[in-house]
């Protein structure tokens, strides 16, 4: 080969090699621009989440949608689903290049704040006192209100649920936890027994480990020491938050979760569990769809998560109002998308807890003859909580989110000590 | 024809358009890359100037564990330039020499490259999967089930777990390309060595790679940019986990940017990246300009 023409070529494939690019395209929005008055015709944009079909959310949402569709003609709604993962890049471009739809499907706390300050959400509060706020549950707003303003209206909460599978217990003749030693011999019990996995966690998603570590800090260290460690006021150095890491570390020696349970992915730690092959299961309220449809549904209880120490019981939670609906700062008619706003916010949170998806942020009026049995044991517990701890990944922003997965996922992997762990997550309030 | 090569006007001329776009889609990228990694900056609004703050940030006081991650793209380097390319070579070598069925296993090895990488994704994923999968059941039914566990998920091994499939996926095209360059050396070549008495091996040596050097020099260059900007099959298998076992830059940065908000800072990264692979492609030129003097 000729040297020159080699060096080129050489050259330029290591070049085109180097710099893959990625565009992005954003469809422009067409702004007509126009004087506001509540009965022309306008368009708003919509996006949300509620894509696939796995997600027991999109009927009941749909739904809502037609409905605001037939009460309101005079606006029409572009809706545009994206799954979960892919709309969080996805929402943060358009955002970011002042393309952001009218409405838009969002998370509170750490997520929103983001937003917040770069003033990218429109405020709430002048359209909230036309009795709107007394119809929501109280404390619905705290994870959407920065510096006094609120942002985005709730629909439905999620809350950190403990799931046993009554019929196993029996068959081996364990009793259900209440306490965390109880907790720990059970699945000494159930492991001695043969059965392989007692507790369920896809750990190869770290939001899943989060699901146990939030609960087990929260019942070590209580809902004040955690509360002031994550707003920065108190520290992670608690005794309370350490022992509570230590006690996950504990569990994960003894083989509660299983063997190998950093090698399986949510989907898949799931299926034993429907599958009547694991006694209990600690995840989002959101599992309870899930479960309605397994062939386990008549074994599965609810039950509060074991107690630890003094400082924490059977009505703290983690979880809460997570989800949102919130308005872009920009959009064209801020009336008609706070209308809209209000309405599926309100439709949704009625739908989704018919359908037996999950708990309303909203004060319905419930017909107790619908509600199937699980959601019934869930309300149970809701209805004498005192707290709600929010989960520690959505109520962090951004990078500190981040930290905390990864802290957390090493602490299960037990690569670092407890007290190491608490330690690096305190490097996020120096 | 030299008419027009002699005129430096015309030569500007034809040139501006591949010119033009190179900058545009290549090189301006990575200054605008540049420009964002001296940010504090998330994604929103207008960053911070904070000159190299942020790549004192990488190795100085680093929580996110960038230097691991490095190390991780090294280790996978290593194993590419000395496992990947000298197999690639073999097979280059054996098929070339005339082996029955050259042209069939010659396609079966350039399957996987053809093969999407979430499909080879999820196809290891089976393979290595806790409790049905093949490398597990395989080892149970020989007696060694005290071997079997989750490869993907275990610390110690998930790092390995995820090089095998992606070397496994390249050694096919690094072996078409070595193998194109053996077919193109005059055969007569080949003739005058075995007259001369050398045997298969020394052939191989002193004849084919000496031969094919150029190639060589591609397909390191090759690999080794590939290893150190490795993405899509860690990002599929493991995602840089189990507890970054298996991080690599390019994750790293990915979740940096979407996940944690940090513009500027991964893009410290990238730019990072991009030095890494410009600075080691010069380096393996460099040693086989020294080889090719010899």
């Amino acid at each position: 080969m000729n040297k020159v023409l080699k060096n080129v070529i050489a050259g330029a494939l290591s070049a085109s090699m180097l710099f893959s690019m990625a565009g992005c395209s954003n469809s422009g929005s067409d702004t007509t621009s126009g004087a506001q008055s509540g009965d022309q015709q306008v368009t708003l944009k919509l996006w949300h989440i509620w894509a696939a079909d796995s997600e027991s959310s999109k009927v009941p949402f749909l739904k809502t949608l037609d409905n605001f569709q037939k009460e309101h003609p005079n606006i029409k709604l572009d809706v545009d689903a994206t799954e979960n993962e892919t709309f969080k890049t996805k929402i943060r471009t358009a955002v970011a290049a002042n393309e952001a739809p009218d409405i838009f499907t969002y998370w509170a706390g750490g997520y929103m704040k983001n937003f917040v300050t770069a003033g990218k959400l429109l405020a709430l509060d002048d359209y909230l006192n036309d009795g709107t706020k007394d119809k929501l549950l109280d404390g619905t707003l705290d994870n959407m209100t920065f510096d006094g303003k609120v942002y985005g209206l709730p629909h439905t909460m999620d809350v950190g649920t403990f799931f046993v599978n009554q019929e196993l217990f029996d068959k081996y003749n364990i009793k259900v936890p209440t306490t965390y030693d109880e907790l720990v011999d059970a699945c000494k019990k159930f492991r001695a027994a043969g059965v392989k996995t007692p507790m369920a966690v896809g750990g190869k998603e770290a939001w899943c480990i989060d699901m146990y570590l939030d609960i087990l800090q929260v019942r070590s260290a209580g809902y004040e020491a955690c509360i002031n460690a994550l707003s920065g006021k108190g520290s992670y150095e608690d005794a309370g938050i350490i022992d509570g890491a230590k006690r996950l570390q504990e569990l994960v020696k003894l083989g509660a979760f299983g063997d190998s349970p950093m090698s399986i992915s949510r989907d898949e730690s799931e299926v034993p569990f429907y599958n009547g092959e694991v006694p209990m299961y600690f995840n989002g309220s959101w599992t309870i769809g899930n479960v309605n449809k397994s062939k386990v549904k008549d074994k599965i209880k609810i039950v509060p998560f074991p107690k630890v120490g003094d400082k924490s019981d059977s009505t703290d939670l983690t979880g809460g109002v997570a989800g949102t609906f919130v308005v872009s700062a920009n959009t064209q008619y801020k009336d008609q998308a706070v209308t809209c706003l209000k309405y599926i916010a309100q439709g949704f949170a009625k739908e989704a807890f018919e359908a037996g998806v999950s708990l309303p942020a909203w004060k319905l009026d419930i017909d107790e003859s619908k509600v199937d049995t699980l959601t019934k044991q869930l309300m149970d517990l809701t209805n004498s909580a005192k707290t709600y701890t929010l989960w520690w990944n959505t109520y962090l922003d951004g990078s500190k989110s981040e930290l905390y997965m990864n802290k957390s996922s090493e602490l299960f992997a037990l690569k670092i000590t407890p007290e190491q762990y608490a330690k690096d997550l305190q490097t996020m309030n120096s | 024809m030299n008419k027009v090569l002699s005129n430096k006007k015309a030569i500007v001329f034809f040139m501006l358009p591949a010119v033009l776009f190179f900058l545009l889609v290549i090189l301006m990228p990575v200054l605008m890359s540049f420009y964002y990694s001296t940010l504090n900056w998330d994604g929103m609004g207008s960053g911070t100037f904070i000159g190299f703050q942020n790549y004192k940030k990488l190795f100085v006081g680093n929580v996110d564990n960038f230097p691991l991650s490095v190390r991780n793209s090294f280790l996978f380097l290593l194993a590419s330039v000395f496992i990947q390319i000298p197999i690639s070579l073999l097979l280059a070598i054996i098929l070339s020499n005339g082996v029955k069925g050259e042209n069939f296993f010659r396609n079966v090895y350039f399957v996987p490259v053809v093969l999407s990488t979430v499909v080879i994704g999820q196809l290891w994923m089976k393979i290595y999967h806790p409790d049905y999968g093949l490398l597990n059941t395989f080892l149970r039914s020989i007696g060694l089930s005290s071997w079997a566990h989750g490869w993907l998920g275990d610390q110690n091994t998930a790092l390995i777990a995820t090089f095998i499939p992606t070397l496994w996926q390249y050694t096919g095209y690094h072996m078409l390309l070595l193998y194109a360059a053996i077919k193109s050396i005059n055969p007569e070549i080949f003739e005058a060595a075995k007259i001369d008495g050398a045997n298969r091996t020394k052939i191989a040596f002193r004849v084919t790679i000496p031969m094919i050097l150029p190639m060589l020099e591609v397909s390191l260059i090759f690999s080794v940019i590939g290893s150190l900007k490795v993405f899509d099959l860690v990002y599929v298998l493991t995602n840089g986990g189990p507890a970054q076992a298996s991080e690599v830059p390019s994750t790293l940065m990915v979740r940096t940017i979407f996940m944690g908000y940090q513009y500027g800072y991964g893009s410290a990264m990238a730019v990072f990246i991009i030095a890494e692979c410009v600075l080691f492609t010069f380096v393996v030129r460099k040693i086989f300009r020294a080889l090719q003097r010899d």
